[in-house]
């Protein structure tokens, strides 16, 4: 789901397991789609550090 | 306790004796879900089908799908096998991993999901999209069509098919074979053993045909030659075509099937769409949880007190993903269809271990299934909306849609 709703910051692995492609602080403009990703992950798997 | 006519009657109380196969409960069951939901009594009891415990709060139900040591998968049925006839060899075959509880499930499940990774199901995006417009070419001058039994029955099949590398032209056979197993079967045991035994039949032969003419890239070639890294037997190859020819077309079916009666009465939410393409990754999530089609079993290990209720050992529980996703108390307006909705930590592939492995592909069917017919048929309507027949139980969706365009 994450990588559907923030495909610049959510990849998946061969398994389909979710990955994070961006190391380090994540750029402005891609904050909301970030937190989108967070209301939408079912497993409620993702933290975002401010 | 196995057929419509034992459990028929009336429900006076669904916190007390519901009934999942109850006519109105098939066509409709939010209102009733909602009355136990928002009842001193969240979490139902009904004696009906055997008996069976029936969570409808988001939270309730997600909680009990991450206790997977206590809420066991040994069965996932919604209502209790009938002790009918002996399968021989097919006795031990389920349904892996749905089936499976750890630690066997873990190699089970990580055999199938490179299968289903998102960038794996993306090959199939193209072939899902001719089957959907070869579909449509059928009835598209007619002015009417089953967007049913015409169209949403028929991709999922297909794709499986593909996916499994067996006959398109036994599409109906198929059908008919999970449909059996489903859905008819689930009040008829009968008719649930003959198909179950038609299906391992089907795949039995297939699996002697690969043992004999291997075929690259084919998935039961592959799964056959996996026994270097887990004791794979012919038992689990078998079940894993079982369930991904069970699990993987009356679900998405439904889900389209569903999706397309929504869409026939909401001219504003395909115009919506028609606008914002952008839109469609987010509708298909709102779609999902709105008409959420799957309800899986769990069965009780030990005996447990969960939220005050008493469960024993053996007790079925039925995992009531389209209540949990109409719960107010983690969606806003939940009755309501919003395709931008922004919060939307739906259940509708289940939660924990379980979590549906084809989610990616049956996202990919729902989204391409709907994109295509809107292309093709952008103005529709049904015919006759008390007309509309469905299904329920394990998997809620329509079954003859008639549209007019």
């Amino acid at each position: 789901m994450c990588s559907i709703a923030a495909p610049e910051v959510f990849g998946s692995d061969e398994l389909g397991h979710a990955t994070v492609l961006i190391v380090g602080d994540l750029p402005a403009e891609l904050h909301a789609k970030a937190r989108r990703a967070q209301a939408n992950c079912p497993e409620d798997a993702i933290i975002i550090e401010e | 306790m196995t057929t419509l006519e034992e459990n028929a009657g009336p429900v006076n109380d669904p916190t007390t004796d519901f009934n999942i196969f109850d006519p109105e409960f098939v066509r409709d069951p939010y209102p009733t879900m909602s009355e136990i939901r928002e009842s001193a009594c969240p979490i139902a009891h009904s004696d009906r089908w055997g008996g069976s415990w029936l969570p409808t709060r988001y939270q309730d139900v997600v909680a009990i799908a991450q206790e997977h040591e206590i809420f066991t998968s040994r069965d996932i049925v919604v209502v209790p096998r009938s002790g009918l006839g002996v399968e021989g060899p097919y006795a031990g075959v389920a349904a892996p991993p749905i089936s499976s509880d750890p630690p066997d499930h873990h190699w089970h499940r990580r055999l199938v999901l490179p299968v289903f990774a998102p960038q794996a199901v993306a090959k199939y995006e193209q072939t899902t999209r001719d089957f959907c417009n070869q579909l449509i070419d059928k009835f598209i001058a007619n002015g009417t069509a089953d967007a049913g039994t015409d169209y949403a029955q028929q991709i999922p099949v297909r794709v499986i098919a593909t996916l499994l590398g067996v006959p398109l032209e036994m599409a109906d056979e198929f059908t008919s074979w999970v449909r059996g197993v489903l859905e008819v079967g689930l009040t008829d045991p009968k008719v649930r053993f003959e198909s179950r035994l038609k299906i391992l039949n089907f795949f039995q032969t297939q699996l002697e045909d690969r043992k004999k003419n291997p075929r690259e890239d084919d998935l039961i070639t592959d799964l056959l030659n996996s026994g270097d890294k887990y004791p794979v037997t012919d038992q689990y190859v078998l079940g894993v075509c079982n369930l991904m020819l069970v699990a993987g077309i009356d679900t998405t079916w439904s889900a389209i099937g569903s999706s397309l009666w929504h869409l026939a009465g909401h001219p504003e939410h395909r115009a919506q769409l028609r606008a914002n393409p952008d839109l469609w990754p987010t509708a298909v999530e709102e779609l999902l949880r709105a008409y959420s089609p799957v309800t899986m079993a769990r069965i009780v290990d030990r005996d447990t007190e969960f939220q005050g209720c008493p469960m024993k050992a053996g007790d079925r529980i039925l995992m009531a993903y389209p209540a949990a996703n109409r719960d107010p108390r983690q969606f806003e307006q939940p009755d309501e269809v919003i395709l931008d909705r922004e919060h939307n930590r739906h259940v509708a592939f289940g939660s924990g271990i379980h979590r549906c492995a084809g989610s990616n592909l049956a996202r990919l069917e729902l989204r391409v299934a709907l994109q295509v017919w809107l292309e093709r048929i952008p103005e529709f309507s049904l015919v006759d909306p008390a007309g509309v027949t469905w299904a329920g139980g394990q998997v809620h969706g329509p079954r003859v849609c008639r549209v007019r365009f």
